[in-house]
């Protein structure tokens, strides 16, 4: 490393509530540009919260507040200037399982752009191509582009929903344990895709190795506070906070 | 002597399990001879009555000759005016539950209504379209009573099933255009309904089945003993299957005669029923390929 990365995602003392529930506390970060990000922590510590945050996602849930500011870009996304829809083309995100619409591979991929208004179908064909090759899916549904995504298999289907994201060209890709629904194989794939992406990825995990192996930084969350951030390395080699020492030598789970 | 105690559980759960397997066969073997006979039993009967001329004449003499054709068109006239009523509003009424409402006392007064609107008997929605469409709207006995008071007979099913249906969409569809940058009613119209949809219809479908044989409803509210043209307007009484064999079981002038014709209009109605159940079942098989989730 160089000269120090470029900030695209900056969360400034975020607090955040389900209800009464105080689910993130005081969560400060700057996330570097065009690089994979992981944020690991014990279940329930808030690292799915916190990726939602990024992309308005939790706007949908009812009773959620938050307090403090997140910038990408350097604009606030949660001011009063800005538009969720805009922000969550711009952010992508893959989730959890994989979740591919009942519908062709095809009309997967077209989705975003078709909902920005994109419908000339050789401009549509062009950024399925295009998206199913970054994906590392293209030679082996390229002959099967009308088949329901539903058909695939598991790995298949969540490159399908990593190139679906992809066809926005978002800026920034947030995944939520995009692999723990995947065999080793499917898998490795996945994490090969993620290695070489020319975007800025961030990443939930709770496989630790996962992390050491793709991530560029990780994030250690517990019970709502950011506890250690830094190079994976180091982090991994050596942690700075008990907590975080703990968590990664498995000392509790 | 544990070992003696082990091998004679094993017996005994074996015989218990035999005799349970054996009474649940019986039971559904019951049913089906149940079901069997009444089918056998209407067919016999009605397939002497059937002909062509059957299927698309007026009646004749008393009903005692000739076929049963306006009551046929009127049959299926109220079925789809009732879908046209009931499909709307029931589709509408579930996705407001399924996918908009917050839990409350307001949604959960919403679905008891529902769920008792279902168990209302069929009479008293008879009555009901009788003082409002044909008296106070003053709709008249028309096939446009006769198909709301269907409709909303069928609207409790209709709205159970399709918020059913909904129900079952993974959420995850929902997340997912959303974080594609859908709004929310796009979301729900692009993804959530499309996947929705086999099983919405299919429950619509059932739904009408069991309409189009009801007589209650309509004996009031649409239905005529005989009409000479077929209806040219939605304010025009219509003749139906259901209320046909009724009057000519009750009201007509040779109830012995007339017994051919009651059960080939009892055979027709069956077969409409059914074929109408075996639709939606086709229906549903064919959009549910390749979706499974
Ligand atoms: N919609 C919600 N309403 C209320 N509480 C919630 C909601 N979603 C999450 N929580 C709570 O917030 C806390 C953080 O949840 P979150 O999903 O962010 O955890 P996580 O770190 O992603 O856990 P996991 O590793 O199990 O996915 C948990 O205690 C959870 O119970
Ligand atoms: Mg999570």
């Amino acid at each position: 490393m160089v000269a120090e990365p470029q900030t695209i995602i900056e969360a400034r003392n975020v607090d955040f509530y389900y209800g009464d529930f105080h689910a993130l506390k005081n969560v400060s970060i700057n996330i570097a540009a065009q690089e994979v990000t992981a944020m690991i922590g014990p279940s329930g510590c808030g690292k799915s919260t916190f990726l939602k945050l990024l992309n308005r996602m939790n706007d949908f849930t009812p009773g959620a507040r938050l307090a403090g500011e997140i910038f990408i870009s350097g604009a606030s996304i949660y001011g009063p200037d800005a538009d969720p829809v805009d922000i969550r083309r711009r952010v992508g995100m893959v989730f959890q399982r994989p979740n591919p619409f009942a519908k062709s591979i095809y009309d997967n991929i077209c989705y975003g752009p078709r909902l920005v208004g994109i419908r000339k179908p050789q401009d549509l064909d062009v950024l399925v191509e295009k998206a199913l090759r970054a994906a590392a899916l293209w030679d082996e549904v390229k002959d099967i582009l009308s088949k329901s995504a539903m058909e695939l298999s598991g790995g298949q289907q969540q490159r399908v929903c990593v190139a679906r994201a992809l066809a926005l060209e978002p800026e920034i890709l947030l995944m939520d344990e995009p692999t723990s629904a995947l065999d080793p194989i499917a898998t490795a794939k996945v994490e090969e895709w993620i290695k070489n992406a020319n975007l800025t990825i961030v990443i939930v995990t709770h496989n630790m190795q996962q992390a050491a192996r793709i991530s560029d930084r990780t994030a250690f969350f517990f019970m709502g506070e950011l506890v250690e951030f830094g190079p994976t390395m180091e982090l991994f080699t050596r942690p700075q906070e008990t907590q975080t020492e703990n968590y990664i030598t498995g000392r509790f789970g | 002597m544990l070992e003696a105690q082990k091998g004679f559980g094993r017996q005994r759960r074996y015989r218990e399990q035999k005799l349970a397997f054996l009474a649940i066969r019986l039971a559904a073997g019951l049913s089906l001879g149940v079901m069997a006979a009444i089918i056998i039993y209407i067919v016999v009967n009605g397939v002497p009555a059937l002909s062509w001329a059957f299927l698309t004449e007026f009646p004749r003499d008393n009903m005692s000759a000739g076929g049963i054709f306006p009551a046929i068109v009127g049959t299926v006239l109220l079925a789809v005016g009732a879908l046209l009523t009931a499909l709307p509003l029931g589709f509408g009424a579930a996705i407001y539950l399924a996918e908009y409402a917050r839990p409350g006392p307001l949604v959960t007064a919403i679905r008891l209504g529902v769920a008792n609107l279902a168990g209302v008997p069929s009479v008293v929605f008879g009555l009901f379209g009788l003082s409002l469409f044909v008296t106070t709207l003053g709709f008249g006995r028309s096939l446009l009573s006769g198909s709301l008071t269907l409709g909303l007979l069928i609207l409790p099913t209709v709205t159970a099933a399709a918020e059913e249906a909904l129900r079952q969409t993974p959420a995850s569809f929902r997340e997912a255009a959303l974080a594609l940058g859908a709004n929310r009613w796009q979301a729900i119209r692009q993804v959530v309904l499309p996947a929705a949809l086999p099983g919405m219809l299919t429950g619509a479908i059932l739904a009408l089945g069991r309409a189009a044989g009801e007589t209650a409803p309509i004996v009031f509210t649409a239905s005529a003993a005989y009409t000479l043209l077929l209806p040219d307007s939605i304010y025009r009484e219509v003749m139906a299957l259901p209320t046909h064999i009724l009057n000519l079981a009750t009201n007509s002038v040779h109830i012995e005669a007339t017994r051919p014709q009651q059960f080939g209009s009892a055979l027709v109605l069956l077969v409409l029923v059914l074929g109408l159940s075996t639709f939606a079942i086709v229906v549903r098989a064919k959009l549910r390929r390749g979706r499974q989730w």
